[in-house]
């Protein structure tokens, strides 16, 4: 029998039937007197078994017409390019998620959880919000940015989080002001900015979130779009009608300057 | 018909599961398929007599997804468009079956698809490490990282889910 030192990478090729057949009693051996790595081994374990469980369904699911059409030789089936091009779309979805791996705040379009989410509510309520205020010409805020002092106090005060108003002038934005809005079970704070040409956007913060999500969400066709992220404790939006890429640095500028205070 | 044709036609249900894994909606998957049957008509002179045609057709298959995927990668933003987003994300009401199942597949499309692609041929599809890591067209030690890392990232987000589960019912 061999001797030698298991780790965790052997709990992953035991797993996968990958130990040699000699190592495999002094590799039990070790996982029962290592309580941490047999936890872990059965719950890998476990994963697995459900990973299995959720696709092994589709092995008796009849094949579809089309794709047997192919070998079969017949006539192929013309696709329409819409539809040629959707497992593209899924692809798009999942690139995302590298991208944002890498480092990205655009992390996660992929949802994880369950349907008709906490970020969904978030960011119909934000695109709600900005639809209604940032139209408004004199009614748009309750503060204005001349007072930004007491406006991020008191949304603090009321929303429950350090909020400091992100500088986004390098954006092209300057603060207009903003104002205090009901969100789910609890309040929001609103900041609206505004561009030389008057294009405005908002930052939408709530202190209700357990979750954490990121993605980008429109409502209706050439409707604002949101970018939201959500963590635990808190949760915003940036919602506009900007083009895509000048939209993602925003809400990436806004991002980092609303952590680093909710932080500070 | 002729016999490379019956084997490759017996391999569909295989890989309509692997591609489902990958891709998640059920007509994307199944348009990746098609592709990858289409490819492999035309090239059916390249695949040599004895070798197994599920790793021959898994490997095409494969191509196609990664060549699809650096694409992407390069439009970057091209993926923020909320409309693909909700479009493939949504999971066919057929595919749902508990909140389990929906919880994984949910979680596997939230790894990177290296890992993901690494994880699936091994964990479902039960490759051996040196099958999938050929058809992968990595080394071994990288399939092996990727499976790791797969497994604990997947962990990760299933707890996630759970904790989330768990705050929803302690809110009703």
């Amino acid at each position: 029998m061999s001797r030698r030192d298991f780790s965790e990478r052997d709990i992953h090729m035991a797993l996968d039937g990958e130990l040699p057949g000699d190592e495999r009693t002094a590799y039990e051996a070790w996982l029962e007197a290592n309580a941490e790595m047999k936890t872990k081994s059965a719950r890998y374990a476990a994963d697995r078994a459900a990973l299995r469980a959720a696709f092994n369904g589709v092995l008796s699911e009849p094949v579809p017409v089309r794709l047997s059409r192919v070998m079969l030789g017949e006539a192929p089936v013309v696709r329409a390019a819409a539809s040629r091009s959707r497992w593209w779309l899924a692809a798009a979805a999942a690139a995302i998620l590298v991208i944002g791996g890498a480092g990205g705040y655009l992390a996660g379009i992929g949802r994880v959880g369950l349907e008709n989410t906490a970020e969904d509510q978030l960011a119909e309520e934000a695109i709600a919000a900005h639809v209604i205020y940032a139209a408004e010409k004199r009614h748009a805020v309750e503060v204005p940015a001349s007072d930004r002092d007491h406006l991020q106090s008191w949304l603090s005060n009321q929303v429950g989080l350090k909020l400091v108003a992100p500088d986004l002038a390098a954006q092209g934005f300057q603060l207009v002001g903003g104002r205090l809005l009901p969100a789910g079970q609890g309040k929001a704070a609103m900041l609206l900015y505004e561009d030389d040409k008057g294009e405005r956007i908002s930052l939408f913060v709530t202190a209700e979130s357990a979750a954490k999500a990121k993605g980008t969400y429109g409502s209706e066709e050439d409707g604002p779009e949101a970018v939201y992220w959500l963590d635990k404790g808190y949760g915003c939006a940036v919602v506009g009608s900007l083009p895509r890429e000048r939209l993602a640095a925003v809400a990436k500028s806004a991002y980092g300057q609303l952590v680093a205070g909710l932080e500070s | 018909m002729d016999e490379k044709k019956a084997a490759i036609l017996g391999e569909i249900p295989r890989l309509r599961r692997y591609a489902r894994s990958l891709l998640r909606d059920r007509d994307s998957a199944d348009d990746l398929v098609q592709d990858c049957l289409e490819r492999a008509l035309v090239r059916l002179d390249n695949w040599q007599t004895g070798e197994s045609p599920r790793r021959w057709l898994f490997t095409i298959m494969h191509h196609l997804f990664i060549d699809q995927m650096r694409k992407v990668n390069r439009r970057g933003e091209a993926a923020m468009l909320p409309l693909e987003a909700s479009e493939a994300q949504a999971a066919p009401a057929e595919q749902v079956e508990s909140i389990a199942s929906r919880e994984i597949v949910d979680a596997l499309q939230a790894i990177s698809p290296d890992r993901r692609a690494a994880l699936v041929m091994v964990a479902i599809e039960g490759f051996s490490y040196a099958e999938a890591a050929n058809i992968l067209g990595v080394p071994a030690g990288t399939l092996m990282s990727r499976i790791a890392r797969g497994r604990e990232e997947l962990r990760t987000l299933l707890d996630d889910a759970a904790r989330r589960r768990s705050i929803r019912i302690v809110e009703k």
